[in-house]
C-alpha cells in the first residue's frame, strides 16, 4: 500500500506539473485546463504527505 | 546516489529544536504579581498620554520604544531595591505596557468621527446626517461642542465598543490558541522570530539575578550597535530636519532606487535597495535557506519573469519608461502580480492541508506522542493548557455574537457575507497566515479593499455598513505570541490573567486621557500639527471611497483576474510538488514562492546578515553558539534602536514646540 501511494503522488504531481505547464504554454493560460492541474496536483500532493506521514519511516 | 528523502516532520523539526535555545528543557512559572500589576498601572497612567499626544502631533506614537523603557525601568528599580525580577514577569511587563500604550487606540477613532461628521466634506458629499448614532453622537450634539467624552451622548458607541471587546477577548484568545495547538504543538513549525521576542526579556531578567551571564553581554552589545544605528540613520536626518531646510541624509531613507537604472535591460523590473541596515539583524536570525531562494526568487522575477516574459507578451501593459520603483511596483501589481499573488497565498492553504490533515488524522496516537515530538498534541506539564475544544468554544461563541451584533448594527446588509467572511474567510487567512508566520515570520496573505470590494458585489446602498466592524480578522499573527510565552517559560494562564485584569485599568485611563486632550485643544487644532495636515485629506479621501464605490467602478475588483490567479495557484502547486519529487527541502518552496513577485533590493539587507551569519559568525561562534546569541543579539537591537528614536522624537519636538519670538 506505501509504495503504491508513493508512486501514484509521483505520478499526480508529474502529471499536475506538466499539465499546469501544457496549460499556460499551449492553451494561453485557459482557467478550465489550469484549474483541472491544480486538480491533480492538489491530490498529488495530498496522496505524497498521506504517504510521508503514514508510511514511509526513516 | 539516489537523495535521501528528509520528510517534512524531520526537516521542521530540525529547525525547532534549532529555534529553541533553551533545548526545550524549560519549566513553566505564573509571570502575573503584584509587581507587573503596579508596573502596567505605570504605563497606562503616564506613558500612555505621551504616546497619544506623540501620535496627534507627529503621527509617531513611539509605541516600539515604550515597552522597552517600562521594562528597564522596571529591572532598574528592581536592582536598586535589592530584590529580582522573574524573565516571565518581564515578558509579561512587556506585552502589557504593549497593550497599555495601544489601549488609547480604542478612543481616537471617536475623536474622529467626532471631526469626520462635522467635516465640510461629510456635508458636500450628503454623508453627516446618515451617519448612525452608534458611530458617533449626532453633529448638533452638546457632547461634540463641549468635546467632551464623558458625555451621555457618548454612552451608545462606548457600549457597542465593550460588548464587541468582551466578545473579541473570547476570539482572540481562542482563535491564536487553537491555531498555536496546530502549527506550533502539531506540526512544529520553527516560528523563527520567536526567540528574538523571548531573548529581550530573559536577557533583562538575569541583570536583577546575582550573576550575570552571557546573555546580558550580547543583548547590551546589541543594544549600543541600535543605539549608534539609530542615531545615524533617525537620528542625523531627524535633527538636522530642525535646524536645516533640508535634512542631511547619510544614506537615502528608505532606500536607492535603481528602477531608472535598469529598465534599459530589464524594463519593467524593480530594484531598489533598502538602506536600513539594522535588517542584517533580522537575517542573521532567519534560517538561511529562506533568506537565499527568497532572493533568488526576487532576483528571476525583476530580471528574467518581468522583462523577458510578462513584459513581451504584453502582460504587464501599463508601465512606461522613465517610471520609479512605487509607480513600476504599482503598475505591475494591477496587471498581474495582485492576482498572481492571491493565487499563491491559496496554494499556501493548500499545502498547509495537506501536511495537517494527515496529522490529524492520526488523532489518538498524536495523544499518545511525547511532548515536543512531531505530530503530537501533548503538552508540557504546567504550561497553562486548557482542552483545545474550549479555545474553539470560545472562538466560537466570540464569532457568533460579533456576527450579531454587526447584524444589529446594519440590519439590511446580507447576512450570508458576515457569515462567509466570519466562518470561511476568517479561519482559512488566520491559518494561513499562521503558517507564514510559523516558518518565513511575515504575512504572505493579504487581499486589500476586500471590504470594499465585498460591500460593492453585494449592491447594499446605505452608508452605515462602512463604519460597522466587519467579522474579518486574522489571528495568524497572534499565534506566534503563544510561542514566545512557551518560550519564556511563562504560563499560558498567567498571561490571560494579567491582560484580563489591566484591561478594565487601561480602559478607563484610556477614556480619562482622551477626554483630557481633547478638552485641551480642539482637534485637530494646530496644537496639532500632525493631525491638523492629514486629518483633512483623509477625511475627503474617506468620503470618496465611501461614494464613488457605489458605482461598482472599483479599480481593484477589475485588478482580479481569474486567469493570473489560477497562474499563482498552478505555478505554486507545481513548484511544491516538483521540490517534494526532488527531495528537496521545503523551506526552499517557501523562500521561492516568498521571493517570487518581490523586489530584490528589498532583501538586499537581509541577504548580507544571512550570508556574514553563515560565512563568518558560524565559523567563529559554532553554529549552536551562533543560534544561541543572534536571537539575543537581535533583541538588543531592536531595544537600542526604539530608545534612540523615542529619544530624537522628543529633542525634535521639544526644539519644534519652542516659539522664537520677534523681540
Amino acid at each position: 500500500m506505501g509504495k503504491f501511494l508513493e508512486k501514484l503522488a509521483y505520478l499526480l504531481i508529474a502529471l499536475g506539473a506538466a499539465g499546469w505547464a501544457a496549460s499556460v504554454l499551449l492553451y494561453g493560460g485557459d482557467v478550465r485546463y489550469q484549474m483541472l492541474s491544480v486538480l491533480v496536483l492538489t491530490i498529488g500532493i495530498f496522496v505524497g504527505h498521506f504517504w510521508e506521514e503514514l508510511f514511509y519511516s526513516k | 546516489m539516489a537523495r535521501k528523502r528528509i520528510s517534512q516532520a524531520e526537516e521542521w523539526q530540525a529547525w525547532a529544536k534549532r529555534y529553541d535555545i533553551d533545548g526545550g528543557v524549560r519549566t513553566f512559572e505564573s509571570g502575573l504579581s503584584l509587581k507587573v500589576i503596579l508596573g502596567a498601572l505605570f504605563v497606562g497612567l503616564l506613558m500612555m498620554p505621551g504616546s497619544i499626544y506623540m501620535s496627534l502631533v507627529s503621527g509617531q506614537s513611539g509605541a516600539g520604544a515604550a515597552p522597552w523603557v517600562a521594562v528597564i525601568l522596571f529591572t532598574e528599580l528592581a536592582r536598586r531595591s535589592f530584590t529580582t525580577v522573574k524573565r516571565q514577569e518581564l515578558y509579561i511587563l512587556l506585552g502589557l505596557a504593549s497593550a497599555a500604550v495601544g489601549a488609547g487606540g480604542r478612543y481616537s477613532g471617536y475623536i474622529w468621527e467626532a471631526y469626520f461628521i462635522q467635516t465640510p466634506q461629510a456635508e458636500a458629499f450628503e454623508i453627516a446626517d446618515k451617519i448612525p448614532r452608534w458611530v458617533v453622537p449626532p453633529k448638533d450634539s452638546i457632547a461634540i461642542a463641549q468635546r467632551s467624552l464623558l458625555h451621555p451622548d457618548w454612552a451608545l458607541p462606548i457600549s457597542v465598543m465593550l460588548i464587541n471587546l468582551v466578545l473579541s477577548q473570547l476570539r482572540w484568545i481562542g482563535g491564536p490558541y487553537v491555531l498555536f495547538r496546530l502549527t506550533a504543538d502539531l506540526e512544529r513549525l520553527p516560528f523563527p522570530m520567536a526567540p528574538v521576542h523571548a531573548q529581550g526579556a530573559t536577557a533583562l531578567a538575569e541583570t536583577t539575578g546575582k550573576r550575570e551571564t552571557w546573555r546580558w553581554r550580547v543583548f547590551s552589545i546589541g543594544a549600543m550597535a541600535g543605539l549608534f544605528w539609530g542615531a545615524l540613520y533617525i537620528g542625523i536626518p531627524s535633527l538636522t530636519g530642525v535646524i536645516m531646510a533640508k535634512p542631511i541624509q547619510i544614506l537615502p531613507i528608505p532606500f536607492i532606487d535603481f528602477t531608472r537604472s535598469i529598465e534599459g535591460f530589464a524594463p519593467t523590473g524593480v530594484f531598489a535597495m533598502v538602506t536600513d541596515f539594522g535588517q542584517m539583524l533580522t537575517g542573521f536570525v532567519m534560517p538561511f535557506p529562506v533568506i537565499i531562494t527568497q532572493f533568488v526568487g526576487a532576483l528571476f522575477t525583476q530580471f528574467i519573469l518581468n522583462p523577458q516574459i510578462l513584459y513581451r507578451f504584453e502582460i504587464l501593459h501599463s508601465w512606461h519608461p522613465g517610471l520609479d520603483v512605487r509607480a513600476t511596483g504599482l503598475m505591475n501589481w494591477l496587471d498581474f502580480w495582485f492576482s498572481f499573488g492571491l493565487g499563491k497565498s491559496f496554494s499556501f492553504a493548500i499545502i498547509g492541508f495537506a501536511v495537517s490533515l494527515p496529522m490529524l488524522i492520526k488523532y489518538k496516537e498524536a495523544k499518545r506522542k511525547e511532548v515536543g515530538e512531531r505530530g503530537s498534541l501533548r503538552t508540557p506539564p504546567g504550561r497553562g493548557d486548557f482542552p483545545i475544544w474550549v479555545a474553539g468554544g470560545m472562538w466560537l461563541a466570540g464569532m457568533i455574537g460579533f456576527v450579531y451584533l454587526v447584524h444589529w448594527m446594519v440590519p439590511h446588509f446580507p447576512l450570508l457575507f458576515l457569515l462567509g467572511f466570519a466562518f470561511l474567510y476568517t479561519p482559512l487567512n488566520s491559518y494561513i497566515t499562521a503558517r507564514t508566520y510559523g516558518i518565513l515570520s511575515r504575512d504572505l496573505f493579504e487581499v486589500p479593499y476586500i471590504k470594499e470590494a465585498t460591500i460593492i458585489l453585494s449592491r447594499y446602498e446605505e452608508i452605515d455598513i462602512w463604519f460597522a466592524p466587519f467579522p474579518m480578522e486574522d489571528y495568524g499573527r497572534g499565534t506566534q505570541h503563544w510561542r514566545v510565552l512557551e518560550l519564556t517559560g511563562t504560563t499560558f494562564t498567567s498571561n490571560i490573567a494579567a491582560h484580563l485584569i489591566t484591561l478594565p485599568i487601561l480602559l478607563i485611563s484610556g477614556l480619562l486621557v482622551w477626554h483630557f486632550i481633547w478638552k485641551l485643544a480642539p482637534i485637530p487644532s494646530s496644537q496639532y500639527p500632525f493631525v491638523q495636515t492629514w486629518w483633512p485629506i483623509w477625511a475627503t479621501q474617506r468620503c470618496l471611497w465611501i461614494t464613488s464605490l457605489r458605482d461598482g467602478q472599483s479599480q481593484m475588483l477589475q485588478a482580479i483576474r481569474g486567469t493570473y490567479v489560477a497562474a499563482g495557484l498552478g505555478a505554486s502547486l507545481a513548484l511544491y510538488g516538483l521540490i517534494w519529487l526532488a527531495k528537496l527541502p521545503s523551506m526552499w518552496f517557501y523562500g521561492l514562492a516568498g521571493g517570487i513577485g518581490a523586489d530584490p533590493g528589498s532583501m538586499i539587507p537581509l541577504l548580507l546578515g544571512a550570508i556574514v551569519g553563515r560565512v563568518y559568525m558560524i565559523k567563529r561562534f559554532g553554529l549552536k553558539r551562533w543560534y544561541m546569541f543572534n536571537p539575543v543579539l537581535a533583541a538588543g537591537f531592536s531595544c537600542g534602536t526604539g530608545l534612540a528614536a523615542m529619544a530624537i522624537v522628543s529633542l525634535a519636538m521639544v526644539s519644534k514646540s519652542v516659539i522664537v519670538k520677534p523681540f
